[in-house]
Parts: C-alpha cells; structure tokens; sequence
C-alpha cells in the first residue's frame, strides 16, 4: 500500500493532486457541452487564445529584470484574452453564415500569432511557454486551490439553475427559439463557461492538455450514460480520478504529472470505447 | 398580440441569407384556428418562413409574428449526435419547459401531458430508449409527442410525411385531425398538393413570395401551380408532378 500512499505524503504532490481533481471537475461539467455541441475546436480555440492575454500580463508585471510574473495577473490576462476569443467567435457566427468552426479557426490562429508576437517583445518569457502549454500541477499554490475550488461551484450552480435552457439549445436549437429562449445569449454563456474552465484549467495540466480534460471524460461518459446529469457525473468523477491516479504513474514512473492526468483520462474512454458498446 | 390576432402575421418580410432573398416582401394573415398547407419547390422559402416566426432568423426588412407564445415547432431534419444523453421521455418532457420555467420540477399534469403524447403516437414503449437510437420515423414521432405535449395553440411542422414509413405517416395524419378538430392552428410545409387540396381549410403558394393564399379548394388552380413551381411541373393526364424532385403533387 506504501507504493499508492508514499507519493502524497509530500505537500505539494497532494496540493497538486486536489487542484487536478477540481479542475477535473470543472472540464468534466463543462466538456459535456462540448461534447455535446460539437465544440472541440472551439474549445481548442479557446485554450490558444488566452496566449495574448498571458503575454501581456507577463510583460506589465515580470519587468525587464526576469522578475517573477504576477499569477493573478497572469490569470485575470489569460480570462480577458479567452473572453474576446469567445466574443469575436460568437460575433462572427451571428452576423455572418460562416460556419461556427470557420469562425473559431479564424479567431484562433489570430489571437496565436498575436500572441506568439507579444512573446517575441518578451525575451525572458521563453521558458515560461513551457509551463503554458504543460502547465505546473506540481507547483501550484493555496490561490490556484481557491480558483478552481470557487469555479467548481459557480459553474456547477450555473449548470444546475440553467439546465433546462442549455439542454435544449444543446439539443434542439430551432425548438429553444421557438420557446422563445435567449439561444444567442445562452450560446454566448456557454463559450463564457469553457473559457472559464480552460483559464483555470491551463495553470494546472497547460493549455494544450486541458483540452484533453474538457474532451476525454465527457466522451467516455456518453458511452455509459442514457442521461445528461449521468453523463455529468459519470464525466466529473472519471477526471477528478484521473488526477491522483495520473500523480502516482508520474511519481512512479517519473514522467511528466500534467500529461499523465491527461493520459490516464484518455485511456479510461480507449478501454470503455473497447468493451462497452452505447447504451441504446 | 390580442386574443383575437392572426396566428401568424408578416408584413412586407424579406430573410436573406449572404444579399440572396429567400423570402421577399411577404405579406400574410393567417386566421387563428385553422389548418394551412404551404406549398412550394424547395428552396421556395416554407422552412424559412417558420424560423423566421419563431425567431431563428432575423428579417432582412417588415416583420413577422406569431399569435401566442404556445408555440410548437417540428423542424424537417434534427441532427442530433446518437449519444446525445436524452431519452425519448426527457425529450417529449421538453414540451413542458415553457410551463415548467427554469427549475420547477414536473407536476402530475405535466407527466399526464407527456404520457398522452407518447401514447397519441404510439411510442410509449420506447419511452426509456435514447433518443438518439431511434429511426427517423420514431424520431419524428417523439417530436410530435413533445408539441402535443406542449399543448400548443400554433403547430409549426415543416415537411412531417417527409422521409416516414407508412404507420408513422399515418400517426402523423391522425394527428393533424385531432389538432384541427380541437380547433389549434396548423401550419404544414408540404410537397403533397393532393393532401394540402383535401385536408385543409387553407393553402398558401410560396415561391420566395407569396403566389395566392386562401381557401384549398380555390386556390391551387393550374396558372397558380405553375407559377409557384416556376415551370418545374407537368401535367400526366390528371396529374400533376413536380419534374425537378419528382414530387406526384396533384
């Protein structure tokens, strides 16, 4: 038993393990939608475009002198640039026909060169991308606990109050006008979501690897689950597992903590895609 | 809009979608309590005109607007991923999420309204399956379900028979009796002039415009059908057919 205790009887291995799982949480919740819309790339869009956002903060508070950037900063730069990634998105789809992933691709690539210039008027941030993309789980601190532990329960309050509204958008857009629903403002509110999942997300696992955490348990879930608030749970308990078990393979097999999470949450939808067929 | 408003009301609308017209300065009343066929080719603007009601699109220029907010719409196609996580039930459920608000939880009556949906079109027993393991013609019955279950005073159903079998055609046709003996307004896209002459009061021509509008068995006379069709009909002996679509409309 030493084998599965021993790695969390250090602080920040434990720390780390807990924020995992709340993210988990968070993206298990929040990928249904994704999932369930067809959102990936705009998922994807989301994750890339809070690089700018990054930059920027990491320019006003690290200084010239390789100081240490202000998380809070840091994040509050990556929320607003995922915001305006959600926006411009949303804006195109709604007064134009293009296709909603045209619009996200086109948003995306444009805030990733963006940011990718910001970078370059900042020499020092180079090894700072490393942790943007594959993120520090095993350095994150009481702050990132709090954020995530706060946005677990807002989201999951959001998702309780307007269950039946994003159900049906989700489900069937044309009948959630005909009720009259607000289907623009409640699109809107669900890229609000994923860009929330995704800022708390990337300080944790990276930006590239919190999509991994948005899409594997939700999709692994649908192949259990007849009903949403299954699928829900179901989806937030596979990632919140997914977190100590991959903090134990990476301890013990040294490999990187943030991809072994994003691993492990993978192989649960491989192995249920084997053995268990769709429930009818 | 008053108690005694039209269903549906449009004024000099136009939807266009990138500068090209799908509708083009509509007008039309359409009288509460009655059942409506809408003809035309396609792309001559019927699915159009529903979204536009119910607020899928917004109009280019004029207005449009519907009667009450008892508002049952069945779109012709509904792309639902198979493992969307709903199942037959939870969707004729929805049908009740205009009473039921945000969170109040399903009352007796509102279950009574769910089971008599299902029962009027026969699918009761796949009440449990998910939704996205149905045939098209079951899942168009579920849709059903869930406007009867809405107890809506407007019916929307764009296209219904389309793509059916048999029995589900005939669900649909028993159906549309029952809303029309209750006195409900039904509004029918449709390709099928032979039952739009036989089983409704009115019939509306659309071809991007309006052709004529008014009661089945004046309305849809050769020079009508031959406008709204745009040349792509003719006549074999006593019928008439739709040679683009290959649609036996008369």
């Amino acid at each position: 038993m030493d084998f599965l205790v021993e790695p969390f009887e250090a602080g920040f291995v434990r720390d780390g393990a807990i924020a995992a799982a709340l993210v988990g949480v968070l993206c298990g919740v929040v990928g249904c939608y994704v999932i369930l819309r067809g959102m990936a790339l705009m998922a994807d869009s989301l994750a890339h475009g809070v690089l700018p956002g990054i930059a920027v903060a990491f320019a006003l508070t690290a200084g010239a002198a390789g100081e240490e950037p202000n998380e809070l900063a840091i994040a509050l730069g990556a929320l607003v640039a995922g915001l305006v990634t959600a926006f411009a998105t949303s804006a195109i789809m709604q007064r134009s026909r293009v296709r909603p992933e045209t619009a996200a691709a086109v948003v995306f690539v444009f805030m990733l060169a963006l940011g990718v210039v910001l970078i370059s008027r900042v020499q020092s941030y180079s090894v700072d991308l490393t942790s943007f993309l594959f993120g520090d789980v095993l350095g994150v601190g009481t702050g990132e606990i709090l954020a995530s532990a706060i946005s677990v329960v807002a989201v999951a309050a959001l998702v309780v109050l307007l269950y039946r509204p994003l159900l049906l958008i989700s489900f069937d857009r044309q009948r959630a006008a005909a009720l009259g629903l607000p289907v623009d403002r409640l699109e809107l509110l669900l890229l609000v979501l994923v860009t929330l999942a995704v800022v708390v997300g990337f300080q944790v696992v990276g930006a590239l690897l919190v999509l991994g955490l948005l899409m594997a348990p939700p999709a692994a879930a649908a192949l259990l689950t007849r009903r949403l608030p299954a699928m829900m749970l179901v989806s937030a308990g596979i990632a919140a597992a997914s977190a100590p078990i991959g903090l134990l393979l990476s301890w013990h097999l040294d490999i990187a903590a943030g991809a072994a999470i994003v691993l492990v949450a993978v192989s649960v939808f491989v192995v249920l895609l084997v053995v268990r067929p769709a429930p009818s | 809009m008053s108690a005694d408003a039209p269903a549906l009301r449009a004024r000099g609308l136009t939807v266009e979608f990138g500068g090209v017209p799908a509708l083009a300065d509509v007008d039309l009343e359409v009288p509460r309590g009655r059942s409506v066929a809408v003809l035309g080719p396609n792309g001559a603007g019927k699915s159009t005109l529903f979204g536009a009601a119910v607020g899928l699109f917004d109009p280019s220029a004029g207005s449009v607007e519907l009667g009450s907010s008892r508002v049952a719409f069945v779109p012709q196609h509904l792309d639902v991923d198979p493992t969307f996580p709903v199942t037959v039930a939870d969707v004729v459920l929805m049908g009740r999420y205009g009473d039921l608000g945000w969170v109040r939880r399903p009352s007796r009556e509102d279950r009574e309204l769910v089971e008599e949906g299902m029962k009027a079109l026969g699918i009761s027993s796949l009440a449990r399956r998910r939704f996205g393991s149905l045939s098209g013609g079951e899942r168009q019955r579920a849709l059903l379900a869930q406007a009867v279950a809405q107890d809506a005073e407007i019916v929307l159903l764009d296209e219904p028979l389309t793509g059916v079998d048999a029995p589900t055609q005939e669900a649909i046709r028993a159906l549309l009796e029952r809303w029309r003996e209750a006195g409900r307004t039904v509004i029918v896209a449709t390709h099928d002039l032979g039952a739009a002459t036989r089983d409704y009061e009115l019939v509306l021509c659309l071809n991007r415009r309006v052709v004529a509008f008014g009661p089945a068995a004046t309305t849809c006379t050769e020079e009508v059908l031959y406008e709204t069709f745009a040349g792509r009909i003719v006549r074999v002996g006593s019928l008439m057919v739709d040679v683009s679509e290959h649609h036996e409309i008369h």
